[in-house]
């Protein structure tokens, strides 16, 4: 099964000390979700009860708590407000993505660009370089706008007014013999073609 | 280079012709006597040649023997420099009578336009 595969490797990666506090959103999260549907089972490879998220903190001991156990310092660590969805204690850490992380730092995970025990988003795995990227352009939002929707309607103006105003040679149009290829061009060889007259000059 | 566009949108907008349209004038208007036009190759032997129909003008019969040219003496693409210049002759005589066709509309349009000013005062 795929879960207890997983387990065996992430036990045999992360040896028997603590574990990196993945939170919620990693496959131990899952298998415990799912061994507590039977209630008090959980793996012995999972996080130990003290480390996996609790209710939301009501007094600031708990609050400490709190941040103790996501390795935070008690002045930032802020629990997602409680709205009723269930994410209990978990912080709420600003929404940017690991584009915005300084590339040349060396990094304890350098493809994640994240050292190890620093407390995980939410949505981490949707924040990795190779998913959402928040890093600001290089130009305000505003000025990318006018200038691109600037030249396309700047360039319909101008096919508009090449339609309305078209350009052409100073040339009356080309003279074809035969009443104008009347045959040539598939017409009906039964009706008689109006006369047409073509002149030197 | 332009300057019947200039004319045609912006000074002259009633008397420049509009290549779109057909031109009114008589063709006889002004002239002594006009020869017509002079038709060499055949519809059967265009026919024949393949010529595409858009090719089928006054100058044709050059483009005939161009082509024949060019059939006979393949690969040797540099043998038909004759018949090519022919051909472009012609061609180049065609446009020439277009852009006089042009200017004999143009400058019958301001007479007529001159006309009826002198008769309105």
């Amino acid at each position: 099964m795929r879960i207890s595969l997983f387990n065996v490797t992430a036990t045999i990666e992360h040896g028997c000390r603590g574990f990196q506090k993945l939170g919620s959103s990693s496959f131990q999260g899952e298998t415990a979700r799912l061994l507590g549907a039977f209630s008090q089972i959980r793996a012995a490879s999972g996080p130990s009860k003290g480390l996996l998220p609790g209710p939301y903190p009501q007094t600031p001991e708990e609050r400490a708590a709190a941040a103790k156990k996501y390795n935070m310092r008690v002045e930032d660590y802020e629990p997602i407000p409680d709205n009723g969805e269930g994410y209990g204690d978990y912080p709420q850490l600003p929404d940017r993505s690991q584009h915005e992380r300084d590339p040349w730092y060396s990094w304890d995970h350098p493809d994640l660009r994240r050292n190890w025990g620093e407390p995980i988003h939410w949505d981490f795995d949707m924040f990795i370089r190779n998913r959402v990227d928040t890093s600001p352009s290089p130009v305000a939002w505003r000025t990318m706008c006018k200038h691109l929707f600037g030249f396309v309607g700047f360039m319909l103006l101008m096919f508009y007014l090449g339609e309305k105003f078209p350009s052409y040679q100073p040339v009356a149009p080309k003279q074809y013999p035969y009443s104008n290829l009347h045959l040539e061009r598939g017409e009906d060889p039964e009706k008689q073609p109006e006369e047409v007259k073509h002149f030197n000059i | 280079m332009g300057a019947h566009l200039a004319r045609r949108y912006i000074t002259e907008t009633e008397t420049e012709p509009d290549p779109a349209k057909p031109f009114g004038f008589d063709p006889e208007f002004g002239f002594g006597e006009r020869k017509e036009r002079e038709m060499v190759a055949s519809q059967a032997q265009m026919n024949l040649a393949q010529v595409p129909v858009l090719q089928r003008d006054y100058c044709a019969h050059h483009l005939i023997k161009l082509m024949k040219c060019k059939r006979d003496n393949w690969p040797n693409f540099l043998a038909c420099k004759h018949e090519r210049h022919d051909w472009d002759y012609y061609e180049h005589q065609d446009y020439v009578m277009r852009m006089k066709e042009y200017e004999r509309e143009r400058r019958l349009q301001m007479r007529k336009k001159r006309v009826e000013e002198a008769q309105a005062a």
